[in-house]
């Protein structure tokens, strides 16, 4: 085992510079700030106390990542209420783009929105699917990787991707015709 | 080379655009691209969601103050040992 000196200094170099993504992953998987502080202390505090188990320069991130999932479903996911996931199952899958081709097709209306509003519709949809889009959209993470780490086959990971990014992209169409970014197709007299 | 039709091209769009897809569909995925102006249309709207979705979300940071105390919290495991 490596002397404590130098497991601090390869702890530094290879856990502490994903502190920011565990803090997202952290705030999507809790949507609560408080929370996700806690979680994410947890998080480095039982990687730090198992840093030896950890094969240097192998995956960290999905190390932690792992860690701080596997944190959050045995400490902290029964505290808090869920909030009302949203269901827009009955949406065809490719009809967002449709209602949008002709008036704004590149759907540069998404840059409009201010970043609070997309965060608060990520942390709106389900547990399940908030959770493989911060891994995959957000973090950067392979389908392959989140299946590993959640534990779940990549056809799982693959379809509540697509589900996830299109209740996503429904929610964000709407607040931006309720904010004016973009015009509402008009229905067909 | 079977080639695919809209409908299969956009069921495969986001795993093209993740880098998911198998090198044999990546290439009937771009030649559908290359071909068809509707579905091309479609990829850049897609995209732009995707870059969008990455560009907004990584703007949000550990805050300072959040970082400071789960450091000290590490050091004081350290010394403890």
């Amino acid at each position: 085992m490596a002397e404590p000196s130098g497991s601090v200094r390869s702890f530094d170099d290879e856990a502490l510079p994903h502190l920011d993504a565990l803090y997202r992953v952290a705030l999507r998987l809790t949507a609560d700030p408080t929370q996700a502080e806690d979680l994410v202390q947890d998080t480095m505090l039982k990687a730090y106390r198992s840093w030896k188990q950890y094969r240097p320069g192998t995956n960290a991130k999905g190390w932690l990542l792992t860690i701080l999932r596997n944190t959050f479903i045995n400490d902290y996911r029964r505290r808090k209420h869920e909030p009302v996931a949203m269901d827009l199952e009955a949406v065809e899958p490719h009809a967002l783009y449709r209602s949008i081709e002709d008036t704004d097709p590149e759907g540069t209306f998404f840059a409009q929105i201010v970043d609070a509003k997309v965060l608060g519709a990520i942390d709106a949809l389900a547990p399940e699917f908030r959770e493989v889009l911060a891994l995959s959209d957000i973090e950067g993470m392979s389908y392959g990787e989140i299946a590993e780490t959640l534990k779940i086959p990549v056809g799982t990971v693959k379809s509540r991707l697509f589900r996830a990014r299109r209740q996503l992209q429904g929610v964000l169409y709407a607040h931006a015709v309720e904010m004016g970014y973009i015009k509402p197709r008009e229905t067909a007299p | 080379m079977s080639r695919l039709d809209c409908e299969q091209a956009l069921d495969h769009l986001q795993d093209y655009l993740k880098r998911e897809l198998t090198p044999e569909l990546v290439v009937e995925v771009r030649v559908h691209l290359e071909r068809c102006r509707d579905c091309a249309g479609h990829a850049r709207f897609v995209e732009n969601f995707l870059v969008m979705l990455e560009t907004k979300a990584r703007r949000e940071t550990c805050p300072k103050e959040v970082r400071a105390r789960i450091l000290a919290a590490l050091r004081a495991e350290a010394r403890e040992g």
